[in-house]
Parts: C-alpha cells; structure tokens; sequence
C-alpha cells in the first residue's frame, strides 16, 4: 500500500507538471494570437466588419499644351443603400422611386436584398447633383451617397480618337484614357462603416473616411488652336467631298511633340455606346496603313542626295512619259511625260520615271537601309495604343522592279504617322523623332509639373547639309510644281504631294485614291510638319496637289499665324498656271475721292462702308497681296465735313 | 484512517466563484444581442445562466457535506444508471437532437446531456476500481482490461451519438485515472498506440471531423466552411490585444461568431479583456489544477486521491481543448469551457463535481 502510493503521489507531481506546461503553452499561444497576430488579425477582422461606400477618385483632366481642358469630370454621385438598416423599406422605396423616376417594386427590391449593400443601378447610378440632394434630403437611415463622377470632354468630337474615352467605372477604355489610365484614375477612397454580421450599424465605431487621390492631369503636346484648324478643314473637306475618310497630323519637326491630330469619321467620347468599335477603335493617323505614293519620294530624294547620287540642278532626266524595267513599262503619272527636265524639276514634277533612276542609282539596300532607317516598317513609339508597323518588301525578294515602284512609294505599305515622323526628319536637319503627346503630368489641384517628358531622337538619319536641300527641292514642289495648292503667300511652305491607289484583294481600285499632302514651314527652319490624307474624294480629280495641298496650306499657315510664327518675305515667287489666281499689291487708295477711284478702274471689286466721298481707311491695307478681281473694302467719310 | 473534518479548501473554492462571477459577467456580455434578437430580452441567457448557478451553488454545497465514500459504496449503481440514460438517449422519441447530435435527454430547460453525467459517473466509478484492485493494475488481462472494457463500452455510446468531444475528455480523464493509479508506462504506449489507431478510425469513419482538422491546420483554407468558427474566433481574439476593447465591447459577438455565449465564451473574453483578462482566468484555472491536485495528493485514502485526481483531470482537459480550439491549437471539437460557457446541464454537473472535490479537502491530512 504504501509502495503503490509513492507511485501515486509521484505521477500525480508529474501530472501537475504536465497541467503548469499546459497553462504555460496556452498562455503563450493566447500571446501570440494577440501580439503576433493581433494586428493582421485586427485588420482582417475590420475588413470583415466593415461594409465599404465608395469614393470614386477623379480621374486626371487631360490639358492642351497651354492649360485648355480637353477632358474633365462632373459630379455624378451614385445611390447605395444598406437594405439591413432601412427601418421602412416600403415608404422608403416610395419616396426614393419618387426621386430617382424608377419603378417602386424596383427599388422596393433593392432596399430588401439579402446584402449588406446594394446599389441602385442603373437608376441610382451616376445622377446629377441636385437628384442625390434630393435623395441627401430624403434622410433615410442606411440610405447612402457615394461620391462618383464621370467624364466630361467639353470640346464634343474634338481630337477623339487621341483623347479616347473612359467608361462607367471611370476606366480608360481608348485612346490616351487607356494609355496612360494607370496615372490618370487616381484611387478611389471609401466611407466605411461597420456592421454586425447581419449587416446592421454597429454600434460605437464611428464612420471611417478615407480620401479618394485624385488621378494625374495630363498636360499634351497638342496645341488646341493647331488642333482647332485641323478640325476646321477637316470638317470643309468632309462637306467637300464626302470622303470616304479623312485624317490630319501636324507635328514639331524638332521634337516629335505633336501639336494635332485628328481623323474622320468621328465621334462623340461621351456617346461612344451608340458608335460603331470600328469607328472609335481605329485611330487613323497611327493605324492605318496604305502606299504613301509620292509622298515617299521625299524619302528616294534624301537618300539620294545623302548618297552624293543626284546633283538636282545640274544633272538632267529626260521622261518620255515611262521607264522600262526589267521588260515592264512603269508609266509617269503624266501622258506624255515630261520630257528633259532637271532633277529638280523632277521633283517639282513628281515625275516617276525620274525617281525610278534615282531608285536605281542607289540600288537596293541602300535605298531599304534609308528607308528603315527613316523608321518605316516598325512603330514609330508614339504614346497611343494600336499603332500600325506598315509593311515593307522582305529585301530578298526585291527585284528591279521592286526597287523600282517602292523608289516612287508603291508597294509599300505605311502609317501616316511614319511619314510625318520620316518627313520631318528629313527637312529637320536629318533628326529622327519619337512622335509623342503627353507632355507634362501635373499635380491633381495645385498643377505642379511633377514629371516632364523631353523629346527622344533615335537617330540622325541624313546630314544638315543634305536635309537643307530636301527643304529646298520640297519648298520648290510648292512653289513651281505639283504642290502648287498649298502655297500660303507670306509662309514658306514645303511639300510633297501623293495620291495613292488603294489595293483591295491583291488589286488596285478604278477612281479610287487616297490623296495627300505633306507639308512643313517655314522651309528654312521647319516649325510645323501637316500631313493630311483624303479617301476617294468624290467630285473631284483624284490628285494631291488638287485636294489635299490646299488643306495642308490652310492648317499650316492658320497654324503658323496663331502659334506667332512671322510671315516671311523671301519666298520663292509662285509660278502660275493658266487657271491660277494672280495675286496683285492692294494699292494705296487712302485720301483718294470716289470720284479719282473711278477713273483710275483697279481691277478689283469695291466695298464701301460709311457715308461720304473721301476714302479714309483701306482693307487689305496697301502693299498686301490680293487675288485679281477681289474686294476691297474702303471707309467712307465726308472730306468737306471733317476739314470744317 | 479517519480524520477530524477540516474547513473546505479557501483557495479552491475562492478561484471557483472568481471564475463562475467572471462566467456570468461573459454570459450576458456575449449572449445581450444574441438574446435581444432571438428572444426579444438581452438578459434572457443571463437569467438562465444565474439560475443554472444558484442550482449549481446548490448542488455543490449539498455534495460538499456528503462524505466521498458514499461515492465509493454507490459506484457501481452510478455508473449503471449512466449506463441506462447514455441508452436511453440514443433512442429516437427519447432523445432529442441539436446541433446533429442524439445527446439530449428530457423536455425543454429541464434537458440534460446523459454524456455529461456518464463523464463524472465513469470517474467515481473507476477510482472505486482502481482503488480496490490497484494491485492488479499492473497486470493487463486481470487489472487494466477489465477497466478499459468499460471505459470502451461508455466511449463507444457517447460516439453513437455522436459526440466527440465529450467522449474524448471522458477518455482523457480516465487515461490520467489509470496512469496516476500506476498502470505500466509499457501498457500506455501500447493503449496510445490503440487509440490513436481508433481515432484515425473515428475521423476517417466521418469526413467532417477530418474537415474539422484540416480547418484548424489552414482555417483560410475554407473561411466560410469549415475554417469559419476558427477564424471568427481568432477575429475576436486577436483585436483584443493586451487590454482588450472592454466590456461589452465585443464586435465578434454581433452574430460573426456562432453561439458566442458557449463554446467560444473565451474568445469573447479575450476580446473584451485582452490578454489580461484572458491570462487571468487561464491563471484562476491553473490555481484550480493546482489545489485539485493538492486534494488528491493529501487525500486520507486511493480512492480519494484518485476521485479528486479524476474530477481534476475531467475539468482541466476541458479548458485545455477549449481553449485550445478558441486559439486555434485544436481543431473545433464543440466542449464548452467549464464555469463559464453558457449551459445548464453542464454547469450543475461540474459543480457537483466540485462539490465531491471540496469534500475530499475537508478530508486532507498533512502528508509526512
């Protein structure tokens, strides 16, 4: 008995060592649930607690380079309602179908959703100001207003395609909204409350706020004037000649920032649900791709005098109106063709024949090697979504006559953008650019620059020397030759005209082109590269020079007034054509009677304003250029009246 | 053999009221909303509870004064009324079913749970064994298989019914009984080895306890399923941090965590008093362990000893589980955590108990 008892006594020591472990470890693990864990078990036990009302964030607005807002946001706060907190969901769902002009078995079942939140879609969602005061007003207890906002481009249709559009979540869907979404939707912040886990109030925790950040405005390259006159003209060609489409791109030739941009058919970003994808999906000037046509040969000429191949004013070219190669005829765009001319005047002309020797001259990989280099056949890096590579011959299947068409710009395939890109680099000194568009982001409400983009230079493609004389071959095209339709008296424009045939299936279209013009100015220091491309214009001869030079005149010296750029006075005089307007001095008629003015028969149409008999005031002003046969208005004031 | 009759031990009974006042106190804490809504009276479970107390005070203070011997004499006829209620209750129209178990036995608040008694009734009887053939404990086939084949016997019907969590601390306890009695350490690791071979059984014979397991493992696993009770436990003991949000302060309570008057009244607890407060009734606990062991050891005779050891081990390995789970130690096996949890039967039984162990203090002689 006593033996076995010591046996007890010991194995009851050793259970109560056991027990005091026991205690020792439970003690310890409830430490360690409690400090270790405690904060990311607190912090998961808040997120289950708590029941969140969103606090949309702005997006970013989207600015012009001179602070013009492009896109912006207006309040549109949404209705959420916490169906577990409404005492009387039936006089409840009559007032807010009152309101919000949704059916009150509806919203009846919004407020009795087995959910701790529900959201009133699509009536609650996104209204005005004023409807959620009234629903504010209303006071129902677990009815509640979360801030939202949508997008709002003041300017309508203007530059949409660059602009894009975000959605109903306030999402970046197209274009520069989805480019660069990540900078420029903030992040939403939230009013939390917390709740049992029947999705009642709980007491004694107050509301959490927590501040949306608002996203990072977006100040652009684009000039809202430059772009306003693309649009302007693009709107005159559209009424014009119902195209099938039409595109414009102006460009800083030193610095690849571009100043506007914008494509037709277009859209409203705030409608884009009723637009065809196709429409607002495809941004013309990067997406698109055709042959350049003749604007390409801009690219066969800097080569060429990079090369040392041409000597433009003293080596001729005599153009019986077609080249054979390789046993084919390749025919100039001109009947007849233009006979012996000089290289310049090759260009002038846009003769084919010309370019196909030049093309020959400088053989095949040469011209390929300019032709990549000027960036044609890989994306140009412009800060867009679905950018185009163009198409380009596999050089090992270029023959003679490859070689040949693609000297005068068939059978290659580019974006419009690799042209204005390439073109400028060609009349900017031989520089080749990265096209961009945003140009600085901005802090939300103080506009501090806080991160500024600088122009990127891939690589110098022709020398100075030889980029002068592209200038002056190209201000040439304007002046005497094919470019004629975008001279701007006062600006010394450049340029290259093209009309491109459209192959469908392997074919070329009958009547069908796309016409265009690449122009830039001043041409003795580029400013401002414009291209702009018109699909099958209707009515009218299919030809650059005819329809799209005239367009790129327009925009580029509206642009060049508006950006202070100042008019020049040693241009290359025009050289006219039988149907060419013959611009004349406004001679000085100031001081003259009307009596003198009838004798002296201008050749001009006469405008008066006032009463009298003694011009006072002249309008064009004496010594500026007007088209023969146009007006003149004159201000009248009575000679004998005044000198009493 | 018989000593003079001793005051009860202060200590023990001290701790026991600290612990019952800081179970009421948690009651009403954790049960006010539950009872608001489903009863319309946020002291509904207090006021049960505080009867469930009085009836207990009572019943303690009655056994406190009925000396442990009469245990001894009546063991056998306990342990056969066990028996026939641990029966009883498993037949359809008798027993009653919650919570996907046959434990209840009764109508309305006069139900009790068979197994709970069978708990105590397997304890008085078995230190009557053990006490009487201790000799024989040694030898398998004469002294421990005779015991175990009881114990079995009442295990294998409180799994019929099934209720794991009461059989395994009944088992427990009586493993702790056997081993202070001095079976062979050798026989133990073979018996360990048995049970656990039958508690694979048991889990694999039920894929849900094995989801209970794998829960506790990774509750985030399946937070809504099984890994729920486990992380709404910790949601509840984690915030509480060292000082707790204070009482009736609780978040947890709000209907996240299940029946938060009962088995997860610790995680309350440690909510709203932090791991003070928490630490403190672990503590009250501790003491409790001790002293019980205290009246074993100075207990005049075995079968005292091992009366008092029995109803030691039987409390303490409920708070240990208890605990364990609310803390996620243990997978959820659904025992309620002694003085505190929320619960008639089971409150008045563990102060009955109590009561027996009290009396063996009065009992104590100093041990040379």
């Amino acid at each position: 008995m006593r033996v076995s008892f010591v046996t007890v006594r010991k194995r009851l020591f050793f259970v109560l060592a056991v027990g005091a472990v026991a205690i020792v470890v439970l003690l310890l693990r409830l430490g360690f649930v409690q400090f270790s864990m405690g904060d990311w078990l607190s912090e998961l036990a808040r997120d289950s607690w708590s029941r969140d009302v969103p606090f949309e964030a702005e997006r970013g607005e989207i600015l012009d380079r001179n602070g013009e807002v492009l896109a912006t946001n207006v309040s549109a706060p949404s209705v959420i309602a916490a169906p577990r907190q409404i005492e009387d969901p039936e006089q409840s769902a009559e007032q807010l179908a009152d309101v919000l002009g949704a059916g009150e078995d509806k919203v009846y079942e919004w407020l009795t959703k087995n959910q701790s939140l529900v959201r009133l879609s699509p009536e609650g969602r996104k209204i005005s100001k004023e409807k959620a005061k009234e629903v504010r007003d209303l006071e129902i207890e677990g009815i509640y207003i979360a801030e939202d906002n949508k997008r709002h481009y003041p300017k309508g249709k203007y530059l949409s395609h660059v602009l894009g559009f975000a959605g109903i979540d306030n999402q970046g869907l197209t274009g520069l909204e989805q480019y660069y979404d990540d900078k420029l939707k903030g992040e939403a912040g939230r009013v939390s409350f917390f709740s049992d886990a029947k999705g009642r109030k709980l007491e004694g925790m107050a509301d959490e706020y927590e501040e949306p950040t608002p996203g990072e405005d977006l100040s652009l390259t684009i000039d809202a004037k430059v772009q306003t006159i693309i649009e302007r003209e693009l709107d005159i060609a559209e009424a014009t000649y119902n195209p099938d489409g039409a595109l414009a791109i102006a460009m800083d030739p030193d610095s690849g920032e571009i100043l506007g941009m914008s494509s037709r058919p277009d859209f409203h970003p705030e409608e884009f649900r009723d637009i065809p994808a196709e429409v607002y999906n495809q941004n013309k000037p990067v997406w698109s791709q055709y042959e350049p046509g003749s604007t390409f040969k801009i690219i066969t000429l800097a080569a060429a005098l990079e090369e040392g191949k041409v000597d433009l004013e003293n080596d001729h070219f005599n153009d019986p109106g077609y080249i054979e190669v390789s046993g084919t005829k390749l025919h100039c765009w001109k009947k007849g063709g233009h006979g012996e001319q000089t290289f310049l005047e090759v260009v002038q002309n846009s003769c084919n024949p010309g370019f196909v020797a030049l093309g020959e001259r400088l053989g095949k990989d040469t011209l390929f090697d300019y032709i990549e280099n000027f960036g044609f056949g890989k994306k140009t890096g412009i800060d867009l979504q679905g950018e185009g590579t163009g198409i380009l011959f596999d050089r090992e299947n270029v023959g003679p006559l490859e070689l040949a068409t693609t000297a005068f710009g068939q059978g290659v395939s580019v974006t419009p953008l690799q042209q204005v890109t390439a073109v400028a680099a060609a009349v900017n000194g031989g520089y080749l650019y990265e096209p961009y568009l945003a140009k600085e982001w901005l802090e939300a409400d103080s506009g501090t620059v806080i991160e500024a983009n600088t122009p990127t230079m891939r690589q110098q493609v022709i020398s100075e020397e030889t980029s002068d004389e592209v200038r002056n071959a190209l201000e040439h095209v304007v002046a005497k030759g094919t470019g004629r339709g975008a001279f701007v008296d006062g600006y010394r424009i450049g340029g290259k005209t093209g009309t491109a045939q459209k192959a469908v299936d392997g074919k070329y279209l009958e009547n069908n082109h796309i016409v265009s013009f690449i122009g830039f100015a001043p041409a003795n220091d580029p400013e401002i590269v414009v291209y702009t491309a018109i699909d099958n214009p209707k009515d009218t001869l299919q030809f650059g020079g005819i329809v799209a030079a005239p367009i790129v005149g327009n925009i580029i010296s509206d642009s060049l007034s508006v950006m202070g750029v100042e008019k020049q006075q040693d241009q290359l005089e025009k050289e006219r054509n039988w149907d060419d307007e013959v611009l004349v001095e406004t001679p000085d008629v100031t001081g003259k009677s009307l009596k003198e003015l009838h004798e002296a028969y201008y050749p001009f149409q006469i405008e008066k304003e006032g009463e009298g008999n003694v011009v006072i005031a002249q309008s064009p002003k004496a010594g500026e250029k007007i088209r023969e046969g146009g007006t003149i208005r004159l201000y009248l004031d009575d000679k004998s009246n005044s000198s009493d | 053999m018989r000593k003079e009759i001793q005051p009860v031990d202060k200590i023990l009974l001290t701790s026991l009221i600290c612990l019952l006042v800081i179970g009421l106190f948690m009651v009403y804490s954790a049960s006010s909303a539950l009872g608001e809504f489903s009863q319309n009276d946020p002291f509904y479970f207090l006021k049960r509870q505080f009867i469930f107390t009085t009836a207990g005070f009572a019943a303690m203070a009655a056994l406190m004064r009925v000396d442990y011997w009469f245990w001894q004499r009546w063991s056998l006829l306990v342990l056969v009324f066990c028996f026939i209620f641990l029966v009883l209750v498993l037949i359809p129209g008798i027993g009653m079913v919650r919570g996907g178990a046959r434990s209840w036995i009764g109508a309305g608040a006069f139900s009790i749970q068979p197994a709970e008694f069978m708990k105590l009734g397997m304890i008085i009887y078995l230190a009557h064994y053990l006490a009487r053939y201790q000799k024989r404990i040694t030898d398998f086939r004469r002294g421990l298989f005779p015991a175990l084949l009881r114990i079995f016997a009442a295990f294998a019907l409180i799994m019929m019914q099934p209720d794991l969590g009461t059989g395994a601390v009944m088992a427990g306890t009586c493993f702790v009984l056997l081993f202070v009695a001095g079976a062979r350490i050798r026989h133990f690791f073979a018996l360990a080895g048995a049970g656990l071979l039958g508690f694979i059984g048991l889990i694999a014979s039920a894929p849900y306890r094995m989801q209970r397991i794998t829960s506790f493992l990774d509750p985030w696993s399946d937070p809504l399923e099984t890994g729920f009770q486990i992380i709404q436990s910790l949601y509840a003991v984690g915030p509480g941090g060292l000082f707790g949000l204070g009482f009736g302060d609780s978040r947890q309570k709000y209907y996240y965590l299940p029946e938060p008057q009962t088995d997860f009244i610790f995680a309350i607890l440690a909510e709203e008093a932090g791991f003070i407060g928490a630490g403190f009734v672990v503590l009250l606990f501790g003491i409790l362990l001790w002293r019980g062991l205290t009246a074993a050891m100075t207990a005049p005779d075995m079968y005292g000893s091992l009366l008092a050891t029995g109803i030691c081990g039987m409390i303490f390995l409920q708070v240990l589980i208890n605990i364990g789970v609310v803390t996620g130690l243990f997978p959820v096996t659904g025992i309620t955590l002694p003085f505190l949890s929320y619960g008639g039967s089971s409150l008045t039984l563990l102060m009955a108990a109590v009561g027996i162990l009290l009396n063996i203090t009065r009992h104590r002689t100093d041990y040379h």
